[in-house]
């Protein structure tokens, strides 16, 4: 419990409750070292072309949190119209829709969403974008033989 | 002392206008100086003339406060929904007054003012834990705005310290997920207890009501507080009267007539982007022929090798080096149509950098005059001083001399900005009056450095003369290329 002295009642809370009550598809786990850093899994969602496959993020809490968004970023490659070559996500909450009364795990299922319903209209990745609107299927081909599956 | 010297002089009956000053009361004056003495010109408005006040930060105050008590009045608002309407509608009462009720009320719920729905008294009334830090707090701790999503007062404090030090002020909104409803001023205040952090709410406040205003603008000077007001908004100048910068009202950049804020603000960018740059690759490099790479040449041998293509070509004729050692020297020979270099697409870009670098390379000459001649006033100064400490006159019969600097930094600076005019301006008779005027412009200019750099050789008169003349085509470019 060293780690957790001086951690805020509010991260402590979400770690006890994402340990104890994991979402379905989604793991978060504290760094050993470090209580405000997370190794997540997220399993892609059925029915969606990213079904199958696992990816790795990274999750940070900052000093600010959770008055400031958290830091998620993929750490698998991934080929998505809203994450780019980084894997930094375009996503409004983790920017200036981002309220206090979100947590860990509501970020998370926004993520996983994500994978679900892509939006073109809102790109991170111009060419990924493009390539997913003027051809869905050779996206998701794509996006198949990036997991390795084909 | 200096300025009483300076009304001196111009009650000595002279009709330059040095319009250093930035009291827009003085350009009142020379006008109305000048209609005595030139009616001619009565008929063609100076085309830089521009009415504007300078206010301090407390009379801007007063003149936002005066203005959202005007709409108060006309929609029979309280002072927090007309605040809003003005900043999301540039402070233009004329575009709200005549607003229906539902229009107004549609537009206050819009903007988070009101709730669209009266909203019940929430779970969170009742409980005594926050959903923010998850803690329980006594009932009285527990704070909400009119959508009633309560947060204990910890949270809103330091979740309004997080967003002023990101430099958000007047949209701070309530905590509760996709909530809209926007935290009045009052309500923030009753929070903050730093006063640092006070202190940085009331500024950010205020920045956020002058960067709407449609006729406010900061003075963009270093550290300079002062806030300009147009009666219309222009891309004129207006001189700050407390730090002096001059800045163009509609875009805050320098003064940039008689080149438009688009243009300018072009320009300014593409010699950002390139200009060295360009410079360099130009003067040093040259494409390969057939895969276009830039090339730069580091040995003294012409038989060069494309490390991308491996092209072989001569650096000289830029021709195919097979070819060329069939006949010896056959690139030393005169041909007609050196067609392989004239045809690629690459001319074409070098070309343009020609004609960029051109006009670059003048806008920066003169750039670089105007940082010289300012050395110039420093030395005018100075002989000034000696002159009137050998008593060869007094300070007054030299002013005229810091006059033709004045003016002729005034012309010269015109001058650079033209340049990026000129660069964009399409080829045909208004490009070539334009140029005409611009050479005709740049001429008297150099005349005046030229006769002011060696002041002791020419007459006042002589000196004045010029003085007249590059004013004269200075107004006469403004005149027709510079819009009023």
């Amino acid at each position: 419990m060293s780690t957790s002295a001086g951690l805020p009642r509010r991260i402590l809370k979400e770690t006890q409750r994402l340990m104890a009550e994991p979402v379905a598809g989604i793991s978060a786990i504290p760094a050993e070292d470090n209580a405000r850093y997370f190794h997540v899994e997220i399993t892609g969602p059925k029915d969606s072309p990213f079904e199958g496959g696992i990816f790795k993020l990274e999750l940070f809490l900052p000093e600010e949190y959770p008055m400031a968004a958290p830091k998620v970023r993929f750490v698998t490659k991934i080929y998505h119209p809203n994450i780019d070559k980084l894997g930094r996500i375009c996503l409004d909450i983790l920017k200036d829709k981002w309220s206090p009364a979100l947590q860990i795990r509501t970020v998370l299922l926004s993520i996983q969403a994500l994978l679900s319903a892509p939006n073109p209209d809102d790109p991170l990745a111009n060419d990924v974008a493009e390539q997913w609107k003027v051809n869905e299927l050779a996206a998701i081909n794509k996006v198949l033989t990036v997991l390795d599956m084909i | 002392m200096a300025e009483s010297l300076e009304e001196d002089y111009t009650y000595s009956g002279d009709d330059d206008d040095d319009d250093d000053d930035a009291d827009p009361n003085d350009y009142y004056g020379d006008e109305c100086m000048e209609e005595d003495q030139e009616p001619v010109d009565e008929r063609e408005p100076d085309p830089e003339y521009f009415e504007y006040k300078c206010l301090t930060v407390s009379e801007a105050k007063t003149f936002l406060q005066r203005q959202v008590e005007e709409l108060c009045s006309k929609l029979k608002v309280d002072k927090r929904s007309a605040l809003v309407l003005l900043m999301s509608h540039g402070w233009l009462i004329a575009e709200l007054e005549n607003r229906t009720e539902q229009d107004i009320s549609n537009l206050l719920i819009e903007k988070g003012v009101l709730a669209r729905h009266v909203p019940q008294a929430k779970r969170s009334v009742c409980g005594t834990s926050c959903s923010v830090c998850l803690q329980r707090k006594p009932r009285d701790e527990m704070k909400a705005l009119l959508c009633s999503h309560f947060f204990c007062k910890d949270c809103w404090c330091k979740q309004f310290e997080v967003l002023i030090n990101n430099g958000i002020a007047s949209d701070l909104q309530c905590m509760a997920i996709d909530c809209h409803i926007g935290a009045p001023e009052d309500f923030v205040l009753s929070f903050l207890h730093v006063e640092t952090i006070r202190k940085k709410y009331d500024k950010f406040i205020f920045r956020d009501y002058i960067k709407s205003h449609y006729n406010l603008r900061f003075c963009p000077g270093t550290d300079c507080t002062m806030v300009a007001q147009a009666d219309k908004p222009q891309s004129k100048r207006v001189d700050c009267s407390k730090c002096k910068t001059s800045f163009c009202f509609n875009c805050c950049g320098a003064y940039h007539a008689p080149t438009d804020c688009e243009t300018v603000k072009k320009w300014l960018m593409k010699c950002a982007d390139d200009s060295e740059t360009a410079n360099y690759i130009s003067a040093n490099t040259k494409d390969c022929p057939k895969c276009h790479a830039c090339i730069e040449k580091n040995g003294g041998c012409n038989h060069m090798q494309c490390s991308r293509c491996k092209h072989d070509f001569c650096w000289v004729c830029m021709g195919d080096w097979k070819f060329h050692g069939t006949e010896y020297y056959e690139c030393s020979r005169y041909k007609e149509k050196p067609d392989i270099v004239n045809e690629c697409a690459q001319v074409k870009a070098r070309e343009a950098l020609k004609k960029y670098l051109f006009y670059h390379g003048r806008w920066e000459n003169h750039a670089r005059s105007l940082e010289l001649e300012a050395v110039t006033l420093g030395n005018i100064n100075k002989r000034i001083q000696e002159k009137v400490m050998k008593n060869e006159g007094t300070w007054i019969d030299w002013q005229y001399l810091l006059d033709a600097a004045a003016l002729l930094a005034k012309c010269r600076y015109s001058l650079q900005y033209t340049y990026p005019y000129a660069y964009y301006l399409e080829s045909g008779p208004r490009k070539k009056l334009f140029e005409y005027q611009q050479a005709q412009l740049e001429a008297e200019i150099e005349n005046l450095s030229w006769k002011i750099e060696r002041a002791e050789k020419y007459q006042r008169g002589d000196l004045q003369n010029q003085m007249n003349v590059a004013e004269k085509r200075r107004q006469t470019l403004f005149k027709d290329f510079f819009p009023t």
